[in-house]
């Protein structure tokens, strides 16, 4: 039989030292943030019974959900995600906490990916969710925090917002079943615009195919309001359109100079989750979006407590791709010093080395018999000092300067 | 300057297609031409770099961003599937996958599992799923024609341009799954990132098709 002793599954890997730095440092920029803001904490479990994930809203194919039973056979799923098993706990224990309730949370989600693609199974996202407020300024205050997430890194980014409001309306004014509204959405969002131009052809040529036509061509900066208006004559897609640049406006003024606010009414991932804002962020130099969010105002109401809500999450595991790419890993920082003790020394030794991490140094016990081995490995790792405690005292014996 | 947008193009034919039609745009493609063994080509004019590379592959470059588009045929975005948006329709490179069987042989006849070899068995897998039914489907490297020929298959599911190696092996088209032709695809985040640069390009080859 084959041993796979030696290597990690696919889709997963070991982080050493700099890398882990590096994730580190992102969680907590990102968990500081939210806490700035008044976010609180929580953690769900790794494991939940798969029933949790299997709402009507619920977008998660089962081919990409790793499974498996507890001791009763029931069947469990290790986390896809953190705002569905957030949504269980907000209808049970917060069902009769104070709104709204302004939750955050950093965890791994897992998803059996595609093989051989480049792609990660293990993922940890760090994010937010606002729940109990349907106000504008929820939407806002939401959309705010997604920038700074963006900006923390200092890299050039690009924050997009849309609304699956657009796409909602038009689509079910056509006469058609669900399967093909889904087609017509799969080929939206896919900005597939020959097959989707066939498609609608067979609807016969009127105001709503037209505008479903451009639907995926109308993203950019703020004249994308004005070409909407013009090409979607509608009172209800109007409403939606104006509340939408409101924000926009809003967001534009909050990034100032610093990042690029953009809008996109094709966005239609999700339809059966999101019911309004969605928002996506982007980072120079990565494929893939970064910031995954919006509003899911029925969502929580499959748990059985009907409350909006609005929140996003950050791919953390992207954002260290990006900064191990753009080479910033920063140096893993060795001991100050190292401390060797003579036989019979050894307790006088750990507590001088105590004393000096007492003093903020980072301090390693030398686990070597000689001097001459403890002052080669202190070369090897850059130890600048390194301190003998014998019988008689304690001396330093500097090396490496 | 912007760094040059990156261009990833199917090896062959439809890469012979594409710089054909970036020379009518006006872009100077002496570097393709006179590629020798290089994999990363510019074209100036249009600050852009070509990669030549398998269809596959394309569609991997472009997915994970590293090439911001790619040309590359819609028989494999069909089997590869994949993330990225597919906005143009080039025109070029067309033909079909379809369904043969042995010439004469009544495919849908009795409640059997019919045998089906190709090359693509996504393809294949999705078009009989959308049917209810099931089959069982081998993969095949080579000339798929002779599966059924020699006995391995009840059908084919497979590229066909003009239908002469199936006439001349005895099989015949019995239905057709999808047209192809070959596509230009973006990254999700390039066309966002580069939204000017990126749009100018597409106008500019969408009016000269």
């Amino acid at each position: 039989m084959k041993n796979y002793d030696l290597i990690t599954p696919e889709g997963t890997k070991d982080l050493l030292f700099g890398e882990c730095i590096v994730r580190r440092n992102i969680e907590n920029t990102l968990l500081e943030l939210f806490r700035s803001r008044g976010y609180s904490e929580i953690i769900t479990p790794g494991l939940e019974f798969f029933d949790v994930f299997n709402q009507k809203s619920r977008y998660f194919p089962q081919e990409t959900l790793y499974k498996m039973t507890d001791s009763k056979g029931r069947l469990l799923v290790m986390r896809p995600d953190s705002t569905m098993p957030i949504a269980r706990v907000v209808a049970t224990r917060l069902h009769d906490a104070v709104l709204p309730l302004k939750l955050c949370y950093n965890q791994t989600v897992y998803r059996n990916e595609s093989v051989l693609k480049g792609r990660s199974d293990e993922t940890v996202q760090a994010g937010i969710e606002l729940i109990g407020s349907q106000m504008k300024i929820a939407d806002l205050e939401v959309i705010s925090t997604a920038v700074d997430s963006l900006k923390a890194f200092g890299m050039e980014f690009s924050l997009e917002i849309g609304h699956i409001g657009v796409f909602k309306m038009l689509v079910d004014k056509l006469e058609t079943d669900e399967k093909d509204k889904e087609y017509i959405r799969n080929l939206i969002e896919n900005k597939n615009f020959p097959a989707l131009n066939d498609f609608l052809d067979t609807f016969g040529n009127n105001h709503i195919t037209s505008a479903l036509k451009k639907l995926p061509a109308l993203f950019g900066g703020e004249e994308v309001f004005e070409k909407a208006e013009e090409l979607i004559p509608d009172e209800n897609v109007k409403h939606i359109l104006d509340e939408l640049r409101d924000i926009y406006v809003s967001v534009a003024e909050l990034c100032g100079n610093d990042g690029n606010i953009t809008v996109d009414l094709g966005l239609v991932n999700k339809t059966d989750y999101y019911t309004g804002l969605i928002i996506k962020g982007y980072l120079q130099g990565h494929g893939e979006e970064v910031i995954s969010g919006g509003r899911y105002d029925r969502l929580i109401s499959e748990f059985g407590y009907d409350i909006p809500a609005v929140g996003f999450a950050v791919n953390v595991n992207a954002i260290s791709k990006v900064i191990e790419k753009n080479g910033i890993l920063p140096a893993v920082k060795g001991a100050d010093a190292i401390v060797f003790a003579e036989e019979g020394c050894e307790v006088a030794a750990i507590k001088a080395a105590n004393e000096l991490r007492e003093q903020g140094l980072v301090v390693e016990n030398a686990l070597f018999s000689d001097i001459e081995s403890v002052r080669e490995y202190a070369k090897e790792k850059k130890i600048a000092r390194v301190v003998v405690v014998d019988s008689d005292n304690q001396e330093e014996d500097w090396e490496n300067e | 300057m912007n760094k040059p947008i990156r261009i990833a193009l199917t090896k062959g034919r439809l890469e012979k297609d594409t710089v054909g039609l970036f020379e009518k745009l006006g872009f100077d493609c002496t570097a393709i031409h006179e590629k020798g063994r290089k994999l990363i080509l510019p074209v100036p004019d249009a600050n852009a770099e070509v990669v030549l590379a398998k269809a596959n592959d394309v569609i991997t470059y472009v997915e994970h961003g590293v090439c911001d588009m790619g040309v590359v045929g819609k028989d494999t975005i069909m089997e590869m599937q994949g993330k990225f948006f597919e906005l143009v329709d080039l025109g070029f490179g067309r033909c079909k996958f379809a369904l043969a069987t042995k010439k004469g042989y009544d495919f849908y006849r009795g409640y059997g599992v019919k045998t089906i070899a190709t090359k693509y068995p996504n393809v294949a897998r999705n078009f009989f799923e959308k049917k209810g039914m099931d089959t069982e489907i081998i993969k095949i490297e080579g000339s798929v024609e002779l599966a059924p020929l020699l006995g391995l298959a009840d059908g084919i599911v497979d590229i066909v341009e003009t239908g002469t190696t199936l006439k001349e092996n005895g099989l015949e088209v019995i239905e057709d799954v999808a047209p192809i032709s070959a596509r230009l695809i973006v990254n999700t985040v390039s066309l966002k990132m580069r939204q000017a640069e990126i749009e100018k390009l597409i106008k500019l080859i969408e009016v000269n098709l």
